[in-house]
């Protein structure tokens, strides 16, 4: 037996994954276990977490590598340091703080927490990580990779080919010239937190017009064969990292927007043309994405792509370039972004070492299981009744058709931002109110964001245009509702007439799949809404605890959690 | 404990052992050095101001 425990640490999402024999075995972010959204501590738990769901320890383990290279990135640092003195003059300190403080001793770090021997530690590439996490948990034996991020240790953006094991990079840009911190820039200049505020963005995007794409276009500079320049004079990494941008971006733009104003679109004209900001900058990031998958198309001449890198959870430019740049398959993984790079260091090592390609990933159901008796334990000590149902999902689709909002905690908890049926809050798509009130008083954010459907894969295409394709399973796409269907789901239909849609089998969401036959049997759309098991700024549900804390202060209807229904009238 | 830091401050040697990175050396000698204080005092706050003395 061979075991890798990839980790991913110190920026944002940190995340173990372990694979055994060139198999995922499971993957968890440590987000579902400290309670921290997007944490970036060292991984612990979760490593943890998945040796004890494999049975094993740390003793076992052949090897323990970080998703990237410490030492290249703080030669990164340095440089651009240099670079930008004495503007960055005010900014070394942290800097100095942040490498000798923790980030260059990471693999040490690992060693002692784990307790397994230094020589087993490694670190890789980052943009390498992210390639592996998206082609060997692709369908394909051969494709394109594209990574697109912020910035790993010195690159921002890579173009390789995958064959079997073999992934052979075939370009790269340097850093600073980064789709991901240009959008990330531009998140902070529309008021939203960065690593966290981009969805929200691209939600934003759909309320706007692209007006404002000649402003863009003297920020982000396109060449024919996808390469692209950022102005520097529009960015601020290197001396204020709270925003990325400098005061020639609002010079540009306008002002930036406040964080924290509530929205009020349509209606607003400050809102109206921040929503034009964003959906300039989301038109001139797909184009430029899309012209990077031509490019690599161009040098690899193959038909199937795959992305990963944050940038790759723009659901939108996944659309578009599975429409546009010549691919006939495209896939993106669940965790595209850094919580994926654990789980493609582990892959790098594992092949490196002669083990075969494991399976194409089917469900991001990789985490921890619900401790049923723990969480009923925890259940009776908070005064929380509950009963047992032997049919879950029919026990679901009751709740749902009296118009309840209803919260699932079932099976493995979910790798990735997305929650895909283990960790949701369901509900029917007809109502639009059912919307608002996920917006307004469930969810407590902005009230443009949209939400997703799933549906069953083999009914997919009677409702939504393109759909099932590779990346539908995980919803890190989005598709054209069918006009004749847009009556039907004006829940989870988003003002420009497309949906995140997940489509669902037995073999990726089981219960959400047994949810959606049961609508079906009883005459309805097999299609419900879904989204993410969360309050307002938490992190997705990870444990049964987490499931009745989340339980006990939202106003949801009713929630399963394992085999057990709770009810809100039954809360004392 | 001090041999996983040995290890690392080779390991970090070894990558600023390159030709072209040979300009970024004096930039190393000060991180080393105060990453040496930092291990001495047993806090950054002390390495802080020694820092901004320097540049």
């Amino acid at each position: 037996m061979s075991a890798v425990l990839g980790i991913s640490a110190q920026y944002h999402d940190s995340a173990a994954a372990l694979v055994i024999d060139g198999e995922l075995v499971c993957a968890m972010q440590e987000e579902r276990f400290s309670r921290i959204k997007n944490d970036a501590a060292l991984p612990i738990a979760a490593a943890r977490a998945c040796l004890r769901h494999a049975g094993i320890t740390a003793n076992d383990l052949d090897a323990v590598v970080f998703y990237e290279n410490p030492f290249a990135k703080l030669e990164r640092v340095l440089v651009s340091t240099l670079r930008s003195f004495p503007a960055s003059f005010r900014k070394f300190p942290t800097v100095v703080r942040e490498q000798l403080g923790h980030k260059i001793w990471v693999l040490d770090d690992i060693a002692n927490a784990l307790g397994v021997p230094r020589t087993k530690v490694s670190h890789d590439d980052h943009h390498a990580c992210h390639a592996a996490c998206a082609f060997y948990l692709s369908p394909f034996e051969e494709a394109a990779i594209l990574t697109v991020d912020g910035v790993g240790e010195g690159v921002t953006t890579t173009i390789s080919k995958g064959s079997g094991t073999e992934i052979t990079r075939l370009r790269a840009l340097p850093y600073p010239q980064s789709l991901g911190l240009l959008y990330g820039a531009l998140t902070a200049y529309l008021g939203f937190e960065v690593n966290e505020g981009e969805y929200k963005v691209m939600g934003l995007a759909a309320y706007g017009k692209p007006t404002r794409r000649e402003e863009l276009a003297k920020i982000l500079k396109t060449s024919s064969d996808g390469s692209f320049e950022l102005a520097p004079e529009y960015f601020a990494y290197d001396t204020d990292a709270d925003v990325g941008f400098s005061p020639a971006m609002e010079t540009l733009l306008g002002p930036r927007r406040l964080p924290g104003r509530p929205w009020d679109l349509p209606g607003n004209a400050d809102d109206e043309a921040h929503a034009d900001i964003a959906a300039s900058l989301q038109e001139a990031t797909t184009d430029a994405l899309v012209a990077l998958a031509r490019e690599a198309k161009r040098l690899t001449g193959l038909d199937a792509l795959c992305i990963a890198g944050g940038v790759a959870l723009n659901a939108v430019a996944n659309r578009d370039i599975l429409r546009k740049a010549g691919f006939s398959r495209v896939f993106v993984p669940p965790a595209a972004g850094d919580a994926g790079g654990a789980v493609g260091a582990a892959f790098r090592f594992s092949h490196a070492h002669g083990a075969k390609r494991g399976k194409a990933l089917v469900t991001a159901a990789l985490g921890a299981d619900i401790d049923t008796e723990r969480a009923r334990d925890t259940a009776d000590a908070m005064g929380l009744r509950s009963t047992r149902t032997e049919t879950p999902a029919q026990t679901v689709v009751d709740h749902l058709e009296r118009g309840d909002v209803v919260a699932v905690a079932h099976g493995r908890f979910e790798l990735g931002p997305r929650a895909l049926g283990q960790r949701s809050i369901l509900a029917l798509p007809e109502d639009p109110d059912v919307r608002d009130r996920l917006n307004r008083v469930i969810k407590r954010r902005e009230p443009f964001r949209p939400f997703a459907p799933s549906v069953l894969a083999e009914r997919a295409s009677e409702y939504f245009e393109g759909a099932p394709n590779d990346m539908t399973a995980f919803m890190v796409t989005v598709a054209d509702v069918k006009d004749g269907a847009k009556e039907k789901l004006r829940a989870v239909t988003h003002v420009d007439g497309t949906a995140r849609v997940q489509t669902v089998t037995k073999e990726n969401a089981p219960l959400l799949a047994e949810v959606l036959l049961e609508l079906e049997k009883r005459g309805r759309i097999p299609v419900v809404l879904n989204t993410s098991l969360n309050g307002a700024g938490e992190p997705i549900v990870g444990s049964g605890e987490d499931a009745l804390a989340f339980f006990d202060s939202h106003p949801v209807d009713s929630m399963l959690l394992g085999d057990d229904l709770f009810l809100t009238r039954d809360k004392s | 404990m001090i041999l996983s830091r040995v290890h690392t401050v080779f390991a970090l040697l070894r990558h600023f052992s390159h030709r072209q990175r040979y300009f970024l050396w004096p930039l190393l000698i000060v991180l080393l050095l105060s990453s040496i204080l930092l291990i001495l005092t047993g806090g950054l706050s002390y390495v802080a101001p020694f820092v901004y003395a320097l540049f």
